[in-house]
């Protein structure tokens, strides 16, 4: 399966990744839907990592913490889970299908329209945080 | 051959992702409760279809595609308050799980 793949592949590339106890590995039995109920999780408390400037344009820090916010409510993790602007989707258990919503999700919150190819280029949180304000500041 | 398999691959899957964003597009301009039908309904009906459908299977692809552009259309049409009214016939009525 094309999205488990791509899971190994980015858990792979993110030697340090702390992976929350329970967090959602997509499998082909597996049925994603955005809420979920009578489902629990353990509750875990990380030090959060410093943020890295990777880009020459960087998002507000506010505009990443948006972004996790709803990252998390769309995938339906719990509210203590670890995601930081480095966090990849498909690592948090996103599918491309998810992926969509999440940018869906993200248009409405911050009242923004992301172009289709755009948002195919977009894996982590930092980087749709930063196409975010990019628009923002052209629609201002 | 395998550069040309990956291409279409690739090329259908976008355009698998771009069918399933102007469906939530849409959804958007009806009313609260239809739209969370809507959602509901679509992202059952795509998660199915990536599970159960071969992906080297273009024809079918193809032509789930096509039936999904039509419905598309018929979505968007302002007259159109939600799925309940449109002609909305599923291969397999009955869903997984």
């Amino acid at each position: 399966m094309a999205s488990l793949t791509q899971t190994f592949m980015s858990l792979a590339s993110l030697p340090n990744l702390v992976m929350v106890p329970g967090t959602r590995i997509s499998h082909p039995s597996s049925v994603s839907l955005s809420i979920k109920e009578g489902r629990s999780f353990p509750s875990v408390t990380l030090q959060p990592r410093g943020c890295r400037f990777r880009f020459r344009c960087v998002a507000k820090p506010e505009t990443v913490k948006k972004v996790c916010h709803i990252v998390k409510k769309q995938l339906a993790l719990p509210e203590e889970s670890s995601v930081t602007g480095e966090s990849k989707f498909a690592a948090l258990g996103a599918d491309s299908l998810d992926t969509v919503e999440i940018v869906m999700g993200l248009e409405e919150e911050f009242g923004i329209t992301v172009e289709e190819e755009s948002a195919q280029t977009i894996t982590t949180v930092q980087e749709a945080a930063d196409m975010i304000d990019k628009l923002l500041e052209t629609k201002a | 051959m395998g550069s040309s398999k990956v291409q279409r691959l690739s090329g259908m899957q976008k355009q698998v992702l771009s069918l399933y964003r102007g469906f939530l597009r849409a959804a958007r301009s009806k009313s609260e409760e239809e739209r969370c039908k809507i959602e509901s309904i679509i992202s059952q009906e795509f998660r199915r279809n990536a599970e159960d459908v071969d992906r080297k299977n273009f024809l079918y692809i193809e032509y789930l595609l096509r039936r999904g552009n039509k419905q598309l259309d018929q979505l968007k049409n302002p007259g159109t308050t939600g799925l309940s009214s449109l002609q909305l016939h599923y291969s397999h009525p009955s869903s997984k799980g």
